[in-house]
C-alpha cells in the first residue's frame, strides 16, 4: 500500500477489548500511526485534543463510559464528524444498530471478523476521499485569500498614488480604513437602521481609500501649497469631492456595492450633519451613512496626525475638539461609537499598517470560507493550527510553572509537564470534578468556587485571580491562581474552559 | 503440537483466520494473547453480581475476539449468551454460562498445551 503523500495519517483505534485493537494495530501500523482509546470517553478526550490530526477513527459500538454512538453524538456536536470520517468495527451486526450509526455520520462499516485486506481498503479509500476533499478545499481556500490579497493590493495602490501626490504618506488611507471599519462595527451594535453587516462594512472600508481620489484633478500648486488658501484656492481645492464623485460616476460597474459606496464617500465626506458642509448641502440623514463615518475618521485622523502647521494632538485631545464641534458636526450616535471605541481605536491605530492589512486579507478570507460549511477546515488553518501548537507545547514543556488547561465539555484537565511532576496527577484527568486524587489535592469547594468565578467573567474580562492553598509536594502551601476563561466563536460566547497557571505565594518562595 | 492442531483441539478454523490475517506468525501472536484476556472473567463475575448491563459487554466483547480469532465453538456459545443478556433474559444467560464456561476452559487448555509444546 502505498500512501499518496509522504506524510503518515493517524488513525484513533476506540475499541474497549485490548486484543481487538492490537489486531487492528497489527493489521495497519505498518502505513499508519495509530493512537489508541479504551472506551468512549478516552475517545472524545483525544478528539478533543488532537482532532486536526486525526485521519480516521475506528470505532466500535459497545463501550463502557460512552459508547460508540455517544461519541458519534460528541463528534456531531462539535462538528468534528465534518472533518473526521468514522468506520464502524463493532461486532454489532443488527439492523438497527447499523443504520443508526449511518445516520449519525459514520462513512463506512467493517464487520467482523475483520479481514485484512478489507480493513486496508477502506481504511486507505476512506482517509483517501476525505485527504482529496481537503486538498480541494485547501485549493478553494488558497484562491479566496489571494483575490482578496490582490483586491487590497489594488485599492492600496491606488489610494497611495493620490497620497504621494499629496506629498504625504499612505498611512492616511490606512488609518481612515481602519477608523472606518472601527466606527462602523461600534455603529451596527447599536442600531440595525443601517442594515449594516459585516460584508458591507468590509466593503465601506475598502471604498473609505479612495475618498480623497479626486485630488488628483486638483493643480498641484495649490493642493500643496505651504501657507493657508485664499477664498478662491479653497474653492478650487473643494471641487475634489464632486471631481472623484464624477470619477466614480464614470466607472463602469454602476451596480457593484463597492463603487456604490465609493461614489457616496468621494462625494459626500465633506458635508456635515447640521447641513453646513460642501459639496451639496446635505443635512442629518441624508448624507449616507458610509460619508457620514468617513469625515468623521477623516477629521480624526487630521487631528492626531501630524501636519506642517500644527504637531498630532493626542487621542484625548481629539475627541475633546471634535465632541464640542471644533471640526464639524456629526451624528450624536457615531460621536457615541467614537468614544466607546477610544481604546481599540489607539491601539489599532499604533499598529503596523502593512502587517494589518495582510491580517485584513486573511481575515476576510476567513469570513468569506465560513460561508461555506464544506471549506470549515482547510490545510491552511491546519498547517496554522499545527504551528501555534508546536509552539505551545515547546514553552509548555519548558517551562517549570504549574500551567493547566480545562475544557468544559467533556470535562477534562491537562496539565503541563512540571505540573503532572508537582502536583502528582496524571497529564490529562477525566471529569476532574469527581476524580478523588484532584479533589484532595485541592478541595471540592475552591474548585467549584474557581469554576464558578470562571463562569462568571465575560469574553471582554476573562481573567481571574485567585488565591487559596493547595496540597503540593505533599505539603499544604498558599498559591495564586492566575486563569483565563476561553469562550467560542460564536455570535453569543460559550464557556468552553479555561487556562492558566498556578504560582507559589510570593512571600513563600521569597 | 502444530497451531493447526491447537485449532483442531479448540473446534476452531484455522484456514480461516489465516485467510484473513494472511500470516501464520499474526495468528500465533494473537492466539496467545487471547490468555490475557479477562471478557470471559468480567462476564462471570458480573453475571454473579447480576450486573447484566457490564456482562452484556463481556459477552459481547468475548464474542468479538472469539469471531476475530475463528475461535467458532467460543464464538458460538458466546454470542447465544450475548443474546439472551441483550434481551435482558437472565435466566437463560444463566443456564448458558456454564457452556461458555466449558468453551471457554477447552480453548484455554488448547493454547496453553500449544504454548508448552
Amino acid at each position: 500500500m502505498v500512501p499518496i503523500r509522504e506524510q503518515r495519517y493517524t488513525i484513533l483505534v476506540a475499541d474497549d477489548s485490548e486484543m481487538n485493537r492490537s489486531i487492528l494495530r497489527s493489521m495497519l501500523e505498518e502505513s499508519y500511526d495509530i493512537v489508541e482509546a479504551e472506551d468512549g470517553l478516552q475517545a472524545v478526550a483525544i478528539l478533543q485534543q488532537m482532532e486536526q490530526e486525526i485521519a480516521l477513527v475506528l470505532l466500535d459500538l459497545v463501550m463502557p463510559n460512552m459508547d460508540g454512538f455517544d461519541v458519534l453524538s460528541a463528534m456531531n456536536k462539535y462538528n468534528w464528524i465534518d472533518s473526521v470520517p468514522v468506520i464502524m468495527i463493532s461486532a454489532e451486526s443488527t439492523h438497527d444498530f447499523i443504520e443508526r450509526a449511518y445516520n449519525m455520520g459514520v462513512t463506512d462499516y467493517i464487520s467482523r471478523p475483520f479481514d485484512m485486506m478489507v480493513v486496508r481498503r477502506r481504511v486507505i479509500n476512506t482517509i483517501m476521499l476525505y485527504a482529496k476533499q481537503r486538498r480541494l478545499a485547501g485549493m478553494v481556500n488558497d484562491q479566496i485569500y489571494q483575490r482578496e490579497k490582490v483586491n487590497n493590493l489594488m485599492i492600496s495602490i491606488l489610494s497611495h498614488i493620490v497620497e504621494f501626490r499629496n506629498e504625504e504618506s499612505g498611512l492616511h488611507v490606512m488609518h481612515i480604513q481602519t477608523m472606518t471599519e472601527i466606527l462602523l462595527k461600534s455603529l451596527m451594535r447599536k442600531t440595525d437602521r443601517y442594515n449594516l453587516d459585516r460584508e458591507t462594512i468590509n466593503l465601506i472600508g475598502n471604498a473609505s481609500t479612495l475618498h480623497d481620489v479626486g485630488k488628483i484633478g486638483i493643480p498641484t500648486e495649490i493642493l500643496n501649497k505651504p501657507g493657508r488658501f485664499t477664498p478662491e484656492e479653497f474653492a478650487i481645492m473643494k471641487q475634489h469631492s464632486q471631481m472623484g464623485a464624477d470619477m466614480m460616476k464614470s466607472v463602469p460597474d454602476q451596480e457593484e456595492p463597492l463603487v456604490k459606496y465609493a461614489y457616496e464617500i468621494c462625494r459626500w465626506h465633506h458635508e456635515r450633519y447640521d447641513g453646513r458642509g460642501y459639496p451639496d448641502g446635505l443635512k442629518g440623514e441624508d448624507i449616507p451613512i458610509s460619508a457620514q463615518v468617513v469625515a468623521l475618521a477623516d477629521v480624526y485622523d487630521a487631528l492626531t496626525s501630524p501636519r506642517v502647521y500644527k504637531p498630532a494632538h493626542p487621542h484625548e485631545k481629539a475627541l475633546s475638539m471634535i465632541l464640542n464641534g471644533e471640526c464639524g458636526a456629526f451624528q450624536p450616535l457615531l460621536l457615541e461609537c467614537l468614544v466607546e471605541s477610544s481604546d481599540i481605536i489607539q491601539r489599532e491605530m499604533a499598529e503596523d499598517t502593512t502587517a494589518r492589512s495582510d491580517q485584513r486579507a486573511a481575515e476576510n478570507a476567513m469570513m468569506e470560507l465560513s460561508q461555506y460549511e464544506e471549506l470549515s477546515t482547510t490545510d491552511r488553518t491546519l498547517r496554522v493550527l499545527e504551528q501555534e501548537r508546536t509552539l505551545h507545547r515547546f514553552f509548555t514543556e519548558l517551562s517549570s510553572d504549574i500551567l493547566f488547561e480545562y475544557a468544559s465539555a467533556p470535562p477534562v484537565l491537562t496539565l503541563s509537564p512540571s505540573g503532572v511532576q508537582q502536583l502528582g496527577l496524571e497529564a490529562t484527568t477525566l471529569d476532574p470534578y469527581h476524580d478523588k486524587r484532584v479533589q484532595e489535592l485541592v478541595g471540592l469547594d475552591l474548585l467549584t468556587e474557581l469554576s464558578q468565578l470562571l463562569r462568571n467573567t465575560t469574553p471582554e474580562s476573562p481573567v481571574v485571580e485567585f488565591h487559596c492553598a493547595i496540597l503540593l509536594n505533599g505539603r499544604t502551601v498558599p498559591v495564586h491562581i492566575i486563569s483565563r476563561s476561553m469562550w467560542s466563536a460564536d455570535e453569543s460566547p460559550q464557556y468552553t474552559g479555561a487556562i492558566g497557571k498556578v504560582e507559589l505565594e510570593k512571600e513563600v518562595s521569597q | 503440537m502444530t497451531i493447526q492442531e491447537c485449532y483442531a483441539a479448540l473446534e476452531g478454523d484455522y484456514e480461516e483466520v489465516l485467510g484473513r490475517l494472511y500470516s501464520e506468525a499474526l495468528v500465533k501472536k494473537f492466539v496467545g494473547k487471547f490468555l490475557a484476556d479477562q471478557s470471559f472473567q468480567l462476564l462471570e463475575s458480573s453475571l454473579n453480581a447480576e450486573d447484566y448491563d457490564e456482562a452484556f459487554r463481556a459477552a459481547h466483547t468475548l464474542k468479538g475476539v472469539a469471531q476475530n480469532l475463528s475461535f467458532t465453538k467460543l464464538y458460538r456459545s458466546s454470542h447465544e449468551i450475548t443474546e439472551a443478556l441483550r434481551t435482558k433474559d437472565c435466566a437463560l444467560a444463566t443456564r448458558l454460562l456454564p457452556t461458555v464456561s466449558q468453551d471457554y476452559e477447552q480453548t484455554v487448555t488448547a493454547i496453553q498445551s500449544f504454548q508448552s509444546s
